[in-house]
């Protein structure tokens, strides 16, 4: 399945300018960097450790903000080299005041230093991205034994305060924690607000008073990585810090709800910007003037904005907050998700029709903007049209191909922030339930004596599956052909005829039809033949079932998979023995196969029913057992063959 | 191969590109309406004209500067074809100099109610990228871009590093439809051109001479004469460059020309050659590449090899001795270059430095220990292929023993490979060995010994239906580098992990590694296994694949055809026994049959051979592939020999209860 580039969504996020600023001050004396004076606890599944780790953070004034930083880490093999990362991002608003990199052996004596004049200097522009004023200045090691130890010290200013880095003392899989301390200082005694996550059970050192705060964790062990774990940010240790009065790129704002923080966005980012050309307000007017309600004239200016609009991520602008003048985009047709949303709620609002920026972090993985916790976060935007039945339309503008109110898995079911003129609320975008992501196809199966056959194949994807493969139209059809050959890989020497496609964008269902011969499918045993009654594989997981799992096994989406296989059996041949039907229920989902022998039109028939369903959820880790049951009890019996001898 | 030829110089000479007019602003409304490529229906975009001028201007206080006019008329097809409407220029800076882009002049075409509306490229759509010290980038998007669009667009780029002319694409991943190149070159600077011989396409190249004539603008200044060198590609419908599986570096096979420069000679001044044959290459860059000077110092490592040495007399003996001396003393920084950058004695007193640092100093260090060796210079895959003597072509270099036995090729830069053995990187063709004496000649950098892979799985299978067994495998050669550097260094637990995937219901114990630091030798992996759901069991029959883990499952080969060579990674050997106990009461009913095929004399074969004692069977599986490049007009045979090998693997065998 690797070459599948066609089927991904191509959506685009925009950078916002999260730069984990960094940067330090604390020294410690003497040589503690030799690598023997950790507890081996912490080299347990560890590939680094963070021996000593301090963020400071001091808010000097409303709009201005020194954050000092100092890490000390031991990198114990290669996995762990990028731990080692030291160096700042900076652009016109963060400027980097000092950086130094020093590096130890396991012995802790010094083998290299690197002053800030040393470091390197390259543009930060993320790929995706055409054109944004980031950089980076790094330095470069090149290690020569492990265990070795880098400190890494900066210096950073900022006159954004709307992003105070986050503490995430765990940085990854396979990386302990020795010490981490994060530390603000408020001396101007600026109101603030803090979020703990997953703290609970920890020990920990806080002090937190009017104008300072001190958090430290120590002596940390290593998460191993776990296949169907949840994302390590979901379990590990954060503290969130935000203050009610802040200033982005210098502009001032306050907000300690969200309702606040949403009518700032509103009143400094986009009031104002959604001006367009009479001409185009006209334009729209006429195409939409004999539509029969709301919804079919959204439906209108939606797909008016997909045919004369194309993504373009320039991050200009308020530190890549503000989208471009709603005229602009009019003018040059492209934008970034920020404009082309703005553009298209612009075009909306010129009828009438009510529509909401809507904030969100975009990515197959769910995350949500948190509704507890008010702050400047996501990393997308997409529109939504309030309806009365509660069932709200979305559209992601950024897609010249994608339907309209299809969100897909890029954007759906999570918390999001609409951005009203009277303030901001939290919704939450639609859920793709396992009923909803179906992929059901129908199979007529001729078999042949010597094992070719010759199928056709009716397939609908609907939900998340459909957004899965409708991208498969705009690929030319050597590799649309080259697609199903790798797809069905276990079907040998394939031959397709030209595919056809019934792209329904309306209902969001896409339907392959499909023809093609084969060879080999099926087997022969002496004078019988074997038909494996799993014409089309379904995808079950295979995962390790070694003890000790700390992790919980999560699958962050549904699916159903219906199949019908009506094999017409070769002349002269009849059925011997046929597996029988089986069902199976399961809080992971559901399975059944029925095989049925039936004559037809004077053909002897196997006709195959087959359904499987998984369900989202998250489970302990001693359901591991149960789930590896499931699914290899699955694949054993979808598995199954029939029997086949030659008639008398 | 043949036919692809036949049909590309048909398509050249055939259909002329129509009456359209390419003047800048001259864009038709035929042009825009055109809904696809007439050739080639399914390409997303086409470059209806492409124009590049490259010549030098002279000016009295600066000389010669190298100028590089472009104007492009793109028309887009698809949604899928914006890219298209986004370019990319990049060009070269130094701490002296750098290249300028300037008069970028674009408009988008479109059509409102069939008439013709041009939108100018305004500067909200130019954007300047100082990407590093040495890349500068400048980026343009074109406004109201939509299907069907023509843009076009011209700019100049402007260079004072006038001995240096960048290589002349010919081709693109969309079809071109006119192409006109001019390259006028005064007769002071005298370059040679190249056109890249692995491309499919031959596009013919005019070859002229004009008068140059400049007035100084001073009074004191006179008239300078002097004739060009030009060279001029006028051609039509040029075919796009479309990928394929299993393709080395696909830019290899595109048409292009590259430019060198062989000598110059300005009036009142001497010849001064650069390079015009391999020879002169090697002698320039023996002496000015730095080389002389870096196989020849010894001072600062004498010490250290003295005592690592002493009382080691065999060559190959001492050879490898400083060869894992010096990949534990210096590491590679990531760096290419055939250049020394920071110097043998630097990088080895920092423990780290470029490809040129550690490959010439372990030259120096094996001159010193007594060996006959002389550095390879190399072109990585992805800098293409040297096929004519230039410097530039090359970007790498390893160090070559000559011994009795032939040539013996390092790169220290690698910390798994053995001595004979290069990282794929360094795999590239041909490289060339520059030897002390001022001789140089070709190496293949082909890897020549075939690598092995051999596995014993032996198993039994219990009246439970599970698969109870061992399975020891042996890699050598480059599959034991590879093995090395995928496999060593892992915790048990993602060793086990990692060798559990893709195997099905399955539980590993006892895992070992053998020999996994001494390298050089084969590694060997054993584990025990346990695996459930291996066969199917049917009315009192088993079906069971002998391969179970260890056979191909599918044809890696899949498309209908193949328009360029197929690459291996290295001669392969891939022998796979498996012996298997059955349970008691159960005997026989059907074993695949043995079977040799061979393809190409020999080139390839397939051995699958079968045996049974009693409750014994034995199966082997051997492939076995001894050349690396095999032609497209070889590829069913390749492709019928793979599914072979995935029949004879997926077979199953068929036991039944004894009566």
């Amino acid at each position: 399945m690797q070459n599948q580039p066609t089927v991904l969504i191509m959506l685009r996020l925009f950078t916002f300018l999260f730069l984990l600023v960094s940067t330090t001050v604390f020294f410690s004396q003497g040589s503690p960097y030799s690598t023997n004076l950790v507890d081996p606890k912490l080299k347990e599944n560890a590939n680094a450790i963070v021996r000593d780790e301090i963020r400071s953070i001091s808010i000097e004034a409303v709009d201005k903000m020194r954050i000092n930083y100092r890490k000390v880490v031991t990198i114990l093999n290669e996995k762990g080299d990028r731990y080692a990362f030291a160096g700042d991002y900076y652009s016109d608003n963060i400027k980097i005041r000092h950086q130094s990199l020093f590096i130890y052996d396991k012995n802790g004596a010094e083998i290299k230093k690197i002053r800030a004049k040393q470091f390197n200097d390259r543009s930060a522009i993320s790929s995706g991205t055409l054109y944004s004023d980031t950089r980076v200045s790094y330095a470069e090691f090149t290690p020569r034994e492990y265990p070795y130890t880098i400190v890494y010290e900066s210096e950073v200013e900022t006159n954004s305060t709307i992003f105070l880095p986050d503490w995430n003392p765990v940085r990854g899989f396979y990386v302990s924690v020795e010490k981490s301390t994060y530390k603000v200082l408020n001396p101007a005694s600026l109101e603030y607000r803090l979020q703990e996550r997953n703290l609970e059970n920890l020990e920990l050192e806080k002090e937190q008073s009017l104008n300072a705060l001190t958090y430290t964790l120590s002596n940390f062990p290593a998460y191993r990585s776990e296949p169907l774990s949840p994302l390590l940010e979901e379990f590990s240790p954060q503290l969130q810090v935000a203050l009610n009065e802040f200033s982005l790129v210098g502009v001032k704002g306050s907000g300690a709800t969200w309702k606040d923080f949403g009518k700032w966005q509103y009143d400094n980012l986009l009031a104002g910007r959604d001006r367009l050309p009479a001409t185009t307000i006209n334009k729209i007017s006429q195409l939409t003037a004999n539509a029969k309600d709301d919804v079919e004239k959204a439906r209108i200016i939606y797909d008016y904005v997909q045919q004369n609009s194309r993504y373009i991520s320039v991050q200009l602008g308020i530190g890549g907050w503000e989208p471009i003048p709603a005229a602009e985009v009019d003018q040059v047709k492209y934008g970034d998700c920020k404009g082309l949303t703005n553009y298209t709620k612009a075009l909306l609002d010129s009828q009438n029709i009510t529509s909401y920026y809507a904030v969100v972090y975009s990515g197959e993985e769910k995350k949500d903007i948190d509704p507890e916790f008010v702050s400047i976060q996501g990393n997308h935007v997409i529109l939504n049209l309030p309806q009365d039945d509660g069932k709200d339309i979305w559209l992601e503008c950024t897609s010249q191909t994608i339907p309209f109110n299809y969100i897909g898995d890029f954007t759906d079911d999570r918390h999001v922030l609409l951005v009203k003129p009277e303030g901001g609320e939290i919704v939450k975008t639609k859920t793709y339930t396992p009923e909803e992501n179906v992929q059901e196809s129908n199979c007529h199966i001729n078999l042949g004596e010597d094992g070719s056959f010759e199928a056709s194949i009716i397939r609908k994807s609907r939900g998340i599956p459909y957004g899965n493969i409708y991208r498969i139209t705009s690929v030319p059809e050597k590799d649309q052909v080259l697609f199903y050959k790798k797809h069905w890989g276990h079907l040998k020497n394939l031959n397709l005829e030209k595919p056809a496609f019934q792209n329904d964008r309306e209902e969001h269902e896409f339907t392959e039809t499909l023809k093609f011969s084969g060879e080999k499918y099926t087997s022969k045993a002496g004078s019988r033949i074997l038909l494996p009654l799993n014409f089309l594989k379904i995808d079950t997981y295979s995962i390790s079932g070694r003890e000790g799992r700390k992790l919980p096994i999560k699958i962050g989406r549904g699916i159903t998979e219906a199949d019908t296989f009506e094999f017409s059996l070769p002349d002269g041949f009849e059925l011997e023995a046929l597996p029988e039907a089986v069902t199976i229920n399961s809080e992971f989902g559901s399975f059944y196969i029925a095989p049925q022998f039936l004559e037809k039109d004077g053909k002897n028939i196997i006709l195959v029913e087959r359904s499987y369903t998984l369900n989202e959820g998250t489970w302990p880790a001693e359901s591991l057992g149960e789930f590896r049951d499931f699914m290899y009890s699955i694949h054993a019996l979808s598995n199954q063959k029939a029997v086949l001898v030659r008639s008398n | 191969m043949q036919k692809f030829y036949f049909l590309a110089a048909l398509m050249l000479l055939g259909i002329g590109a129509g009456a359209q007019d390419f003047r800048f602003g001259k864009v038709s409304p035929e042009e825009v309406e055109e809904e696809f490529h007439p050739q080639d229906n399914e390409a997303d975009a086409a470059i209806l004209y492409r124009s590049q001028n490259v010549y030098y201007e002279y000016n009295d206080h600066t000389g010669f500067t190298l100028v590089t006019d472009i104007h492009e008329r793109i028309k887009i097809y698809t949604k899928e074809g914006f890219d298209w409407a986004t370019k990319e220029i990049s060009y070269y800076q130094n701490s002296k100099d750098k290249e300028k882009v300037t008069s970028i002049k674009a408009y988008t075409y479109n059509l409102k109610d069939g008439k013709l509306i041009d939108e100018k490229l305004k500067n909200n759509g130019i954007f300047q990228e100082e990407v590093s010290d040495y890349r500068l980038t400048t980026k343009l998007t074109m406004p109201a871009v939509q299907e069907g669009s023509v843009i076009e667009y011209k700019y100049t780029l402007r260079s004072p590093f006038v001995t240096s002319i960048d290589d002349t694409p010919l081709q693109s991943t969309i079809p071109i439809n006119r192409l006109e190149v001019k390259i006028s070159i005064p007769e002071y600077l005298v370059f040679r051109k190249y056109p890249n011989t692995k491309s499919p396409l031959i596009i013919p190249v005019d070859e002229s001479s004009k008068p140059f004539v400049h007035m100084s603008g001073s009074r004191s200044g006179g008239r300078l004469e002097f004739n060009q060198n030009v060279y001029e590609v006028n051609t039509n419908n040029v075919p796009a460059l479309k990928n394929e599986d299993y393709v080395d570096y696909l830019h290899n096979y595109a048409a292009f020309l590259k430019w060198e420069l062989t000598y110059t000679k300005f009036p009142n001044s001497m010849i001064e050659n650069y390079s015009h044959d391999w020879e002169g290459v090697a002698k320039s860059i023996f002496s000015d590449g730095g080389f002389q000077k870096e196989v020849s110092r010894d001072g600062f490592f004498k010490k250290d090899l003295d005592k690592l040495l002493e009382g080691v007399n065999p060559q190959m003996e001492r050879a490898e001795l400083v060869f894992n001396f010096l990949r534990n003393k210096v590491k590679w920084n990531g760096y290419y270059g055939f250049t020394a950058e920071s110097g043998g004695k630097t990088a080895f007193n920092k423990g780290e430095g470029n490809v040129g640092d550690i490959n010439l100093l372990l030259t120096a260090m094996l001159k010193y220990a007594g060996l006959k060796v002389n550095p390879v210079v190399v072109s990585t895959r992805s800098n293409g292929i040297p096929i004519y003597p230039t410097r530039k072509g090359f970007n790498y270099v390893i160090a070559a023993i000559e011994s009795g036995n032939g040539m013996i090729l390092l790169d220290a830069t690698d910390p798994h490979a053995a001595m004979g053995e290069l990282p794929a990187r360094a795999r590239n063709w041909q490289g060339r060995i520059i030897r002390e004496d001022g001789t140089s000649a070709w190496v293949n950098l082909n890897p020549q010994l075939q690598s092995q892979e051999r596995s014993v799985l032996s198993y039994e299978l219990g009246e439970d239906m599970v698969l109870r067994g061992k399975s020891v495998n042996l890699h050598n050669g480059l599959f034991a580098r590879n093995y090395r550097e995928n496999f060593g260094g892992l915790t048990e637990q993602s060793l086990i992990v990692n060798i559990e995937k893709g195997k099905g219901n399955i539980i590993l114990s006892e895992v070992k590694q053998e020999n996994l630091k001494a390298i050089g030798t084969d590694v060997k992996e054993t584990y025990g296994f346990e695996l459930s759901q291996g066969v199917d069991v049917i009315q009192d029959k088993i079906y069971l694949k002998p391969f179970i883990f260890k056979g191909l499952s599918e044809n890696p080969f899949k498309a209908e055809e193949r328009k360029y060579p197929i690459f291996f990674d290295f001669p392969m050997l891939k022998n796979t026994t498996v012996n298997i106990l059955i349970p008691e009461g159960f005997e026989v009913e059907a074993m695949p049959e043995s079977i040799i095929t061979r393809i190409n004399d020999g080139e390839g074969e397939f051995k699958f051979l079968v045996s049974q004692n009693g409750r014994f069977l034995r199966l082997e599986s051997e492939f076995d592939i001894k050349k690396i490049i095999f032609l497209p007009d070889q590829y069913n045979i390749l492709k019928e020999f793979y599914a072979q090998m995935v029949e004879k693997q997926t077979e199953a065998i068929v036991l039944k209860k004894t009566i």
